[in-house]
């Protein structure tokens, strides 16, 4: 390289990670943990996913009060809820069961009763009807639920609102203890907190759980052991994956830097070799963030800390380069001898991330290019810039001791060659005989939320009676209205399956926010007030009312006839808003179907979904459709680990390809698959034998074993000169595998699920690629060096 | 004088063994609770504001221990309710209507129901959970009063009166706060 070569290089890689700073620096990193579930093909998984990113879901805590009598409990949560109350800028609703969140519900449904009340129809206030409500007055009057109709009489003798609180009932809800919700054996005060900010906000989430925390410190009275705080939810889910992300990729960051550079330190004996050394590794960190951000938009937390890979790998150019110098050839000269290899080794790493890239997993895909641009930018680092920083007559003092160990070591090798092929061979056998229940198929395997977690959030849910929401009716439409109207035809039909037994019931947004259309109508049936006084004096006739009695009734109902109808707003305040909201969503985003209105329908006990099934579908133009969300989810994982599996046996036929370009010689080839296949095998069945059913992250990590493990069989597989090249090529392997198992061992301990997938996987797959690498690769010393 | 002191003992024991023991609430309650089951008929009339007339119904009364009651009203209308752990369900047999109520959810109503079922099972601990119990009179003729603990409870409920013989309930009283009353009957079958 002439002297003005080198400091072009050098001024465009100052130029190129200034800019890559500037990129970073403008950067917005999330923790969005829908990033890790696939791209949504259907519009039901899309409004799902949505859901899980700002809808109602996303932004509801569930809280259990445990550790103490029930008394305690019921009293904490009392002056928790209170606490929290005074919050309304962080908490839009608070329920734990006490009257106080319940008496807004009660009164709006009350108050417009008549609007929302389904036995509002033509003919309800005629004489004759007007009789048999006042009869059936006087006789719930005599029975003890007749304190339900009480004081209500007078303004209510059609029974409306008795009507709509029938509605509700048979809808599963927690039990009330001292006037507040408790789990089933009285362990937990339970409550349902919705914070006003959006699930993904993790910044707002975070304020809202601190603040929680604070309230409950002032609402637990009892100083020291008291009542315990338990929360779960999206939410709260993202704030702590963030935290336990940033705590992950921080601290491995630290060790893996540490510990490499211990190790060049160890092996150069150069604190100017190690700074070195760590250049390519920092331009490609650079790098690969910079491409992450302008190629999505935003960069997630997990591939910061997946970031930590990259010092283990981009390590191993430098101390390629490092170790292949010697002291009578200039660095340009000894790197144009090691570029071919390392050129491939690039390449076929970019196979195997670029597989990642691919699939159909935004998370992934993002550690895929964060990979590649980072692989690149070391390489191109180590190729142009390095040795224009380096003297003319540099020579590293590797410790020539140790490779010669390592050689004699590499030597002796040979005689494990049968026990790893039989090792192989019984891993393939184990594998072949445990087929059917090598991977797990829950989609749940996909997230980074931890298992404690999850089982936590699951017991709070079970004890809240949520349902398990399987099956529901997806209605889409233009409008809200559309929706509303949509929903309340459905609804008819639902019934009607109601009572033929398919299901046990359902929920619906129209129920508390009917359509504009079913308002008109409800008004419509409500006759003119002079009507009305002669019907009811007519039905009055011969019963015992006092006269003047529903004077309230004629002014209320009159009100109800004019008023102006229901609308969203008019929810406000209430716990209803909430449920309306949840039940009823507008699509954001940019593709074709943002800004059309879903509504959805769950229902529960259902006993026949294909009748049911058949049911909407039969009903004329109807725009609703009976999803069943665990089928849903299975076929989803199914079609992505489908998908993965296609894209990871691309990117192996990809690095085969390559290879064989490459090496020219499909002996050569299958001498390089060899110890790969093999490590791959006895990777595989290691992780089997752990424990765990494997995910879709492991499949991708068994890829990079062989993308990673490649530049191993391939320096091995390149004839030496001499005996001094062979002791140096083989010192740097070591070196490099060693900074490689560091990079990716410690993501092993990540208690971040795909980083910890990623992490053993490529690990183990790393470690046993160069050993098999020695173990199978015969490397005749050759007289003079064969061009790659 | 060994003697003498044995004698004293002896005879202050025996002095206060023969004294019959103080009959009070716990000694009501516990007559009560060894009621396994019992049949009879009731009248209730009610007296109420709105109606210018009270309201009569009359049919039968099941008890069963420790929990369940079933009222089959005959008269007016049929009808049946059925009250079991934490539901009451309501049957209207004339219209085929029915629901049930979790009585968690409607306080009121299972104050109501409570004062019944509690004496009837000799149950104190859920009884002093609703109400202050007072009781007058003795064993052959008891009146035992309840008034509710909770202020909202209050506001509906004023007091209850529930009379009775020995293991017997005969009369059950209903004073609502605004002034409506109702007043139960019963007749027991022999068992």
């Amino acid at each position: 390289m002439t002297g003005a070569g080198s400091r072009r290089a050098l001024a465009v890689w100052v130029v190129a990670i200034l800019a890559c700073a500037v990129i970073i620096a403008k950067s917005e990193f999330t923790a969005d943990m829908s990033a890790f579930l696939p791209r949504t093909p259907t519009p039901v998984q899309q409004i799902l996913v949505q859901q899980l990113r700002d809808g109602v879901v996303s932004r509801l805590i569930l809280v259990a009060i445990e550790g103490a009598a029930p008394e305690v409990l019921a009293q904490t949560s009392k002056r928790f809820s209170a606490e929290l109350r005074q919050q309304p800028d962080a908490f839009v609703a608070v329920n734990n069961g006490e009257d106080v969140a319940l008496s807004k519900d009660r009164e709006f449904l009350f108050r417009n009763r008549y609007l929302l009340s389904p036995a509002v129809t033509t003919g309800r206030f005629t004489g004759a009807a007007l009789r048999i409500s006042l009869e059936e007055d006087l006789q719930l009057l005599g029975s003890p639920a007749g304190a339900l109709l009480g004081k209500i009489l007078p303004r209510d003798p059609t029974g409306e609102m008795l009507q709509l609180i029938a509605q509700f009932e048979g809808v599963a809800r927690p039990e009330t203890r001292d006037g507040v919700w408790f789990a089933r054996d009285g362990s937990r005060a339970l409550l349902v907190v919705q914070t006003r900010a959006a699930g993904y906000d993790i910044d707002a989430q975070e304020r809202a759980l601190t603040s929680m925390r604070t309230a409950f410190a002032v609402a637990n009275e009892t100083a020291g052991s008291g009542p315990a705080l338990l929360v779960s939810g999206p939410g709260v889910f993202a704030v702590q994956s963030r935290a336990r992300i940033k705590a992950d990729a921080m601290r491995f960051s630290l060790i893996a830097t540490a510990l490499v550079a211990a190790l060049l330190l160890a092996l150069y004996r150069s604190p100017r070799v190690l700074v070195l050394s760590l250049l390519p590794v920092a331009s490609g960190a650079l790098a690969g963030i910079a491409a992450v951000s302008l190629g999505f938009g935003s960069v997630h937390g997990i591939t910061l800390g997946f970031g930590v890979t990259l010092i283990g790998e981009a390590v191993d150019y430098a101390i390629y380069l490092f170790t292949q110098i010697t002291p009578d050839t200039a660095p340009a000269n000894s790197l144009a001898r090691i570029w071919p290899t390392l050129r491939l080794g690039l390449l076929t790493s970019i196979c195997g991330f670029g597989a990642m890239l691919l699939s159909g997993f935004p998370g992934l895909a993002q550690l895929g290019l964060f990979s590649i641009a980072g692989l690149v930018a070391a390489v191109l680092v180590t190729r142009f810039v390095l040795p224009a920083l380096l003297p003319l007559k540099f020579a590293v003092h590797a410790a020539t001791g140790l490779a010669r160990g390592v050689t004699s070591i590499v030597d002796s090798a040979r005689v494990l060659r049968y026990p790893v092929i039989v090792a192989t061979l019984a891993a393939l056998f184990f594998l072949g005989s445990q087929r059917n229940t090598l991977w797990t198929d829950e989609l749940a395997s996909l997230t980074p939320i931890a298992v404690s977690e999850r089982a936590l959030d699951e017991a709070l849910r079970r004890d809240i009676s949520a349902p398990d929401v399987r099956h529901l009716v997806v209605v889409s439409a233009d409008s809200e209205d559309a929706a509303l109207a949509g929903s309340e035809k459905i609804a008819a039909r639902l019934q009607t399956s109601v009572e033929q037994g398919h299901l046990g019931g359902f929920e619906s947004a129209a129920v508390y926010l009917p359509s504009a259309a079913t308002q008109r109508a409800r008004q419509a049936a409500i006759p003119e007030p002079a009507v009305l006084r002669d019907s009811l004096r007519d039905a009055q006739r011969g019963l015992p009312f006092r006269p003047g009695l529903f004077e309230p009734f004629f002014s209320e109902i009159d009100a109800a006839r004019t008023q102006a109808p229901l609308t969203r707003a008019s929810l406000d305040g209430t716990a209803l808003a909430l449920k309306v909201d949840s039940l009823l969503v507008k699509r954001t985003g940019t593709d074709s179907a943002a800004g059309a209105w879903t509504a959805m329908l769950p229902l529960r006990g259902v006993t026949d979904a294909v009748a049911i099934a058949r049911a909407i579908q039969s009903l004329p133009d109807s725009a609703g459709v009976l999803v069943d969300l665990k089928q849903e989810s299975d076929a989803l994982y199914q079609t992505y680990r489908r998908e993965v599996i296609t894209y990871s046996l691309l990117g192996a036929v990809a690095i085969l390809l390559l290879l064989l370009v490459s090496l020219r010689s499909v002996r050569r080839v299958l001498v390089v698959m060899a110890p790969l296949a093999a490590a791959v095998i006895v990777t595989f069945c290691l992780l089997v034998l752990g424990g765990n059913p494997l995910s879709i992250f492991h499949l991708v990590g068994l890829l990079l074993v062989v993308a990673v493990g490649s530049n191993y069989a391939l320096f091995f597989e390149r004839q030496a000169a001499d005996l001094a090249e062979r002791e140096r090529t083989l010192a740097s392997l070591v070196f490099a595998n060693l900074a490689t198992l560091i990079g990716f061992g410690l993501l092993a301990f990540s208690k971040v699920p795909l980083l910890h997938a990623l992490g053993s996987t490529v690990g183990i797959g790393a470690f046993l690629s160069l050993v098999f690498s020695a173990v199978l690769i015969t490397q005749p010393l050759a007289l003079k060096a064969k061009p790659v | 004088m060994r003697h003498a002191l044995w004698a004293l003992i002896l005879t202050t024991s025996a002095v206060f063994a023969a004294e019959p023991p103080a009959w009070g609430i716990n000694e009501l309650m516990q007559e009560l609770a060894q009621i396994k089951s019992a049949k009879g008929r009731f009248v209730e009339r009610k007296t109420m504001a709105m109606l210018n007339a009270p309201l009569e119904s009359s049919g039968t009364l099941v008890y069963t221990a420790p929990g369940r009651i079933e009222k089959n009203t005959r008269l007016p209308k049929p009808e049946t309710l059925v009250l079991d752990q934490n539901k009451l369900s309501i049957e209207f047999k004339d219209r085929g209507q029915r629901r049930t109520l979790a009585l968690p959810d409607y306080p009121v109503i299972w104050a109501f129901v409570e004062s019944i079922r509690s004496t009837l099972a000799g149950d104190l601990a859920t009884l002093n959970r609703f109400y202050r119990t007072s009781l007058t009179g003795n064993e052959a003729q008891w009146r035992l009063s309840l008034q509710p603990v909770d202020a909202k409870i209050q506001t509906v409920v004023k007091e209850i009166h529930i009379g009775g013989s020995r293991s017997n309930v005969r009369t059950i009283e209903i004073i609502e706060t605004e002034g409506d009353r109702s007043l139960m009957t019963i007749t027991e079958d022999p068992p």
